[in-house]
């Protein structure tokens, strides 16, 4: 039953606010988290059994009529699934305690749950205003969710979050517009079919430049990524790894990958301008983060360079390529998750978030430094870790396509990386140990447990890689790599 | 085809001061000017249900509580806003007219269009058998418009 990875969180959502009334604190964190829980199981028990024999569309009926719900599982959308549950899980572990002195746990809840709905529609439907439409639905809840605080800072990043992503909706839906205008339809597979038909490249250079930029505003690529670095340091912890770790991938990164491969088909010139595109923001962002002082702002700009890199594997339109992206869009949810969740143990206990002013926590927060190290190993691509592996893919498949010059960048932007992570260990958690900081304690037991997770996860994926590709990453990749056919084979 | 451009120039001109009207009163109320221009325009390309949507929604229901909330809201505590905002925002509009208008004339005979059948069926038939799961998706947007008021105005408890 697919509907279900959008039907329970809803309903739950709807109900929360009201359960929030009845019970201010334990009820909303059992219920919230008990829907994420199951989320994660039924993805990984049932999602991948239903795709055995290949993908799934569900047509769902009403009282024994018939009704246009079509949702559509494959390879693909269930990565996406399981990446966004297991995410989640980890969040809504976190802010049982972190979201203890925001109050209003039953609306978060809601809110949380609303953002993972959106994600959740968005990965299984196969209609290009559905997209729209639930990349909207997980927006909207992340304006609110940005601005919980209620503070200045988190009302004025969310504002200028909801600006530009407003003008991002709109290059979208003028895209949408033109392809509805030109070929008669709005299923990915009957615009697949139009498109081929009108075989014209003018139009698809359009629509493709107008999507690169509404979905390059909401990855945040360079050059449209002015949002983000206020956005995700002003929102609350959990909110900060949701948005970095998935909603820019959901949202972003999934949505354009789907058109371009499934939709338009990759061309030279599209593969160019992503391997361009993603260039950039490898390096550039990773430039900006070096000379940060606000750890989430560090880690923000972190995000936009690792998005960077997924784009650039997604660039080399390469089977092997396609798999280094996939495998590092999830290792990154799951490191970035870490970090920021991390942040927000630090920031909790110290109440600062300004790398100048901490130092030698280590002696005092000894979980959260050694969760902290291994994020930051991975994402910089330390062996054994997850990232390692993901990041050498993408840059042995830069080299099989003939890039070696953006395959060196690449790893010059890994030792970038690497450089500015090592730059938080020794300012945060290394030396002496700050006076101001002496009677500080380590995170609460669950703040504690989604680190100790995420950190497992990251060491574990990092051993089992092969067995996680090839169960996880290789039938998503073989989605995209089967480009326009795939739609076309399925009828969609 | 006079009238609708007349129809399209009137949602133009009218959105575009309801961004730039300082009174948010009259700033509402050119959002509902723009908003009827604009169902009418469906009304005349023939998509009767989107017209009365746009003009029974966000012409009439969302112009009333946009009123509502102004009229119980309190004066004072005016935002000042930098006077660059005042010269930037209709001096990009217009650029950005003439570009559309310069980029939209040169493509819209160089498009090729494959036909598509007109839109048929009851309201209801369009809405539950065709883009029932839009309905979905309204529904969760509607609830995330709720949840985020709910959250944004609640009171603060111990944060600060």
């Amino acid at each position: 039953m697919i509907f279900l990875f959008i039907a329970l969180p809803l309903f739950t959502a709807a109900l929360l606010p009201l359960i929030g009334k009845l019970s201010r604190r334990v009820v909303p964190d059992l219920v919230g988290n008990g829907v994420l829980l199951f989320l994660l199981v039924y993805a990984v028990v049932a999602g991948r059994s239903l795709i055995d024999a290949g993908p799934v569309v569900q047509q769902l009926s009403w009282l024994g009529e018939s009704v246009n719900i079509r949702l559509v599982l494959d390879g693909f959308s269930l990565f996406m699934l399981v990446t966004i549950s297991l995410l989640g899980l980890a969040v809504g572990l976190f802010s049982i305690d972190y979201m203890e002195h925001y109050g209003a746990k039953g609306t978060y809840y809601a809110l949380l749950l609303v953002m993972i709905v959106g994600m959740n529609g968005l990965v299984l439907t196969a209609d290009l205003f559905n997209i729209y439409l639930f990349l909207e639905v997980g927006a909207i809840s992340s304006y609110a969710l940005v601005a919980y605080g209620l503070g200045h800072d988190e009302l004025e990043a969310a504002f200028k979050y909801l600006m530009l992503s407003v003008v991002a909706s709109a290059f979208i839906l003028i895209s949408i517009a033109i392809l509805f205008g030109t070929t008669g339809d709005l299923s990915l597979g009957g615009i697949a079919r139009g498109l081929k038909v009108l075989d014209n490249p003018g139009l698809v250079a359009i629509c493709a430049a107008l999507f690169i930029a509404g979905f390059g505003l909401k990855a945040a690529l360079i050059p449209f990524h002015a949002w983000l670095p206020d956005a995700h340091p002003s929102a609350p912890a959990p909110i900060s790894a949701m948005l970095s770790g998935l909603l820019i991938k959901v949202s972003g990164v999934y949505a354009l990958t789907r058109v371009f491969f499934n939709v338009f088909g990759l061309t030279p010139a599209l593969s160019m301008v992503l391997l361009v595109l993603g260039t950039v923001s490898m390096v550039g962002a990773a430039f900006l983060a070096l000379g940060q002082k606000d750890i989430k702002r560090m880690l923000a700009y972190s995000s936009i360079s690792q998005v960077g890199y997924i784009v650039v594997g997604l660039g080399t339109g390469s089977p092997l390529g396609i798999a280094g992206a996939l495998f590092h869009l999830v290792n990154h949810a799951l490191a970035k998750g870490l970090l920021f969740l991390n942040s927000g143990a630090i920031e909790s206990a110290t109440g600062t978030r300004n790398l100048d002013e901490m130092g030698g926590l280590a002696k005092r927060m000894p979980l959260t430094a050694a969760t902290n190290l291994v994020g930051s190993l991975s994402i910089a691509g330390v062996p054994p870790l997850n990232g390692f592996w993901s990041k050498l893919l993408i840059i042995i498949a830069l080299v099989q396509t003939g890039h070696p010059v953006f395959a060196l960048i690449a790893v010059l932007a890994s030792v970038l990386t690497l450089w500015y992570y090592l730059l938080i260990q020794r300012r945060a958690f290394f030396g002496q140990l700050n006076a101001r900081w002496a009677a500080v304690k380590e995170a609460p037991f669950w703040m504690s447990a989604a680190l100790v997770l995420l950190a497992v996860l990251c060491v574990g994926i990092g051993i089992f890689f092969s067995a996680v590709i090839a169960r996880w990453v290789q039938p998503a990749a073989g989605v995209l790599a089967d480009g326009t056919q795939f739609l076309l084979r399925w009828g969609w | 085809m006079t009238l609708q451009t007349i129809l399209l120039i009137g949602v133009v001109l009218f959105s575009a001061l309801a961004v730039i009207a300082r009174d948010l009163l009259k700033a509402a109320i050119s959002l509902a000017v723009a908003s009827l221009c604009l169902g009418l325009v469906f009304f005349g390309l023939g998509a009767p249900y989107a017209g009365v949507f746009e003009i029974s929604v966000v012409a009439g229901l969302i112009t009333v509580l946009f009123i509502l909330t102004i009229a119980l809201t309190k004066t004072g505590g005016d935002v000042r806003e930098a006077k660059l905002v005042n010269i930037v925002f209709p001096l990009f509009f217009l650029v950005f007219l003439v570009v559309d208008a310069l980029v939209m004339r040169s493509l819209l005979r160089k498009i090729p269009v494959l036909d598509a059948p007109a839109e048929s069926g009851s309201f209801g038939q369009v809405l539950w058998q065709q883009r029932t799961f839009d309905l979905i998706g309204q529904i969760a947007i509607i609830l995330a418009g709720v949840f985020a008021v709910l959250a944004l105005f609640r009171k603060r408890e111990n944060h600060d």
